[in-house]
């Protein structure tokens, strides 16, 4: 079955039991999407489902083939980082969440396994917090963890999902549906294999399609190369550096940090830093008067607290067309409904990458960035190479 | 240890990662009075105290091949998307 596990996991949190279902290529080949072979899951589950999934191409060698995703009745998130692929290795094409626990806890993912961890001790407490217990718990600080916040526990439209501490993925306001479920985090961590249906030619399509998107693209100033706005000199004064998600040749993240010398080449000195890639929220930050330090102070914060920082900084806003930061951490100690973040300032998001939104959710479905493909073109030949030599058939792009 | 043969039967389990040795894993087993037992390629040892929670616990983990340069040719410095990975002699 190539570029799949052909298995999904269903976990009831009301039972606390799970179980699995065979998935045929077939089927996934005819939808074309995972998205709405999700769709299709949660459904013949009685619908309400949180569904994790990845793309019938995440994991492939072809440029930026990284991403998985969150989906739910409400909207859908991208997975992305090196977090959507290892969703993918951690056995599962698919784990469907169902019910509601009775106490607080994580779903924890690897090896073909899923199991729920009772953690009452995590409600409550900021997304940041969440990761590092339970990757200390789990004794690998490179499990992936999608943490809901204190906003999220909330059940509010405005909370964000955070994906390994980082916020800009979720702008559909997913941690609610965890938080509604008593679920403070999904961990997961990949180290299965996946096959392809043509590996040589596979991976010589790969290495063409590389050499083209790298010709046409160039180096990377990492976000500054999809949002302008952030090519200025208090941004470039403390950006660390860019960071690919996986096969990405042309990354869109930007690591910086505010209270320490970002030259130095540890990632994590004495400050964790912060990593960019939310431009709308970004965008507006700026457009609101906050310089490039107080603008990642203020993003920090609501990715801690799991709360969507455009509906936050939008409600915080004066009529002056300026921001306080204070008035924005006073509103994160105090979690309350702000709505989903409003649509017409969330131009550069991940699922806003190309002009026609079903474009978006096509390339998210393959389990290829969104971004990325919306700047790379999709009018390479190499890349229906790289579908029919992964899959050993193509795909409809729609 | 055969990658073949490795199950993964026990939850509560560690995994043994090593920073600045990337896919380099072994067996741990999480005792109760010993700390734990490490089984890596170098051999066994015993002593260190684990830092996570839990109770005594064990988990092969795989065991990945040694690379061999895909056969003389490596093809990671092909597919590196931003040219990172040179092979050199």
């Amino acid at each position: 079955m190539p570029m799949m596990n052909g298995r999904i996991c269903v976990f009831d949190l009301s039972s606390g039991e799970s179980s699995e279902e065979p998935l045929e290529n077939s089927f996934v080949v005819a939808k074309g999407l995972s998205t709405e072979v999700a769709r299709h899951i949660s459904s013949a589950h009685g619908g309400g489902c949180l569904v994790l999934g990845s793309g019938i191409l995440t994991g492939s060698p072809m440029p930026a083939a990284c991403a998985g995703f969150v989906w739910c009745e409400r909207g859908v998130a991208p997975v992305l980082g090196h977090a959507g692929l290892e969703l993918k290795l951690s056995g599962f094409d698919f784990v469907v969440i169902k019910g509601v626990s009775d106490e607080p806890g994580y779903l924890w993912v690897r090896d073909g396994m899923t199991e729920f961890v009772p953690s009452p001790g995590l409600k409550g407490r900021d997304t940041w917090a969440r990761t590092d217990k339970v990757r200390d718990d789990q004794g690998d600080r490179r499990i992936h963890v999608l943490a809901a916040g204190p906003w999220g526990d909330a059940g509010l439209a405005c909370s964000q999902l955070v994906c390994d501490h980082w916020g800009g993925e979720d702008k559909a306001g997913l941690a609610a549906e965890l938080g509604r479920r008593n679920l403070v985090a999904v961990a997961f961590k990949g180290m299965g294999e996946i096959a392809v249906s043509e590996p040589a030619a596979h991976f010589e399509s790969c290495v063409s399609l590389h050499s083209e998107t790298r010709a046409k693209l160039g180096a990377s100033s990492g976000i500054a190369s999809y949002f302008g706005g952030a090519d200025r000199e208090d941004f470039r004064a403390i950006t660390h550096r860019p960071l690919g998600c996986y096969g990405c040749p042309y990354p869109c993240r930007t690591f910086v940090k505010v209270r320490e010398d970002p030259r130095q080449m540890a990632l994590v000195e004495k400050e964790p830093g912060y990593l960019h890639y939310d431009i709308p929220a970004l965008r507006l930050c700026f457009s609101l008067g906050l310089d490039a330090r107080g603008a990642t102070d203020v993003l920090t914060a609501c990715a801690r607290a799991g709360a969507e920082p455009i509906a936050v900084l939008s409600h915080c806003s004066s009529a002056a067309g300026t921001v306080d930061p204070s008035a924005v951490s006073r509103l994160l100690g105090a979690p309350r409904e702000l709505g989903p973040p409003p649509a017409d300032r969330l131009a550069g998001e991940v699922m806003r990458s190309f002009d026609d939104d079903a474009m978006d959710r096509a390339v998210l479905g393959l389990g290829l960035c969104p971004r990325f493909w919306s700047k790379a073109g999709l009018g390479h030949e190499s890349l229906s190479a790289c579908i029919v030599t992964a899959l050993g058939t193509g795909v409809p792009i729609r | 240890m055969n990658r073949d043969s490795v199950i993964t039967p026990m939850s509560s389990s560690i995994i043994l990662h090593i920073d600045d040795k990337a896919n380099y894993f072994g067996l741990v087993l999480k005792t109760r009075g010993d700390g734990l037992v490490l089984g890596r390629p170098e051999g066994a040892s015993e002593g260190q105290q684990p830092s996570g929670s839990g109770g005594p616990g064990a988990k092969p983990i795989l065991l990945r091949e040694p690379c061999d340069l895909c056969g003389g040719d490596p093809k990671c410095p092909k597919l590196c998307p931003t040219g990172c990975i040179t092979a050199v002699d």
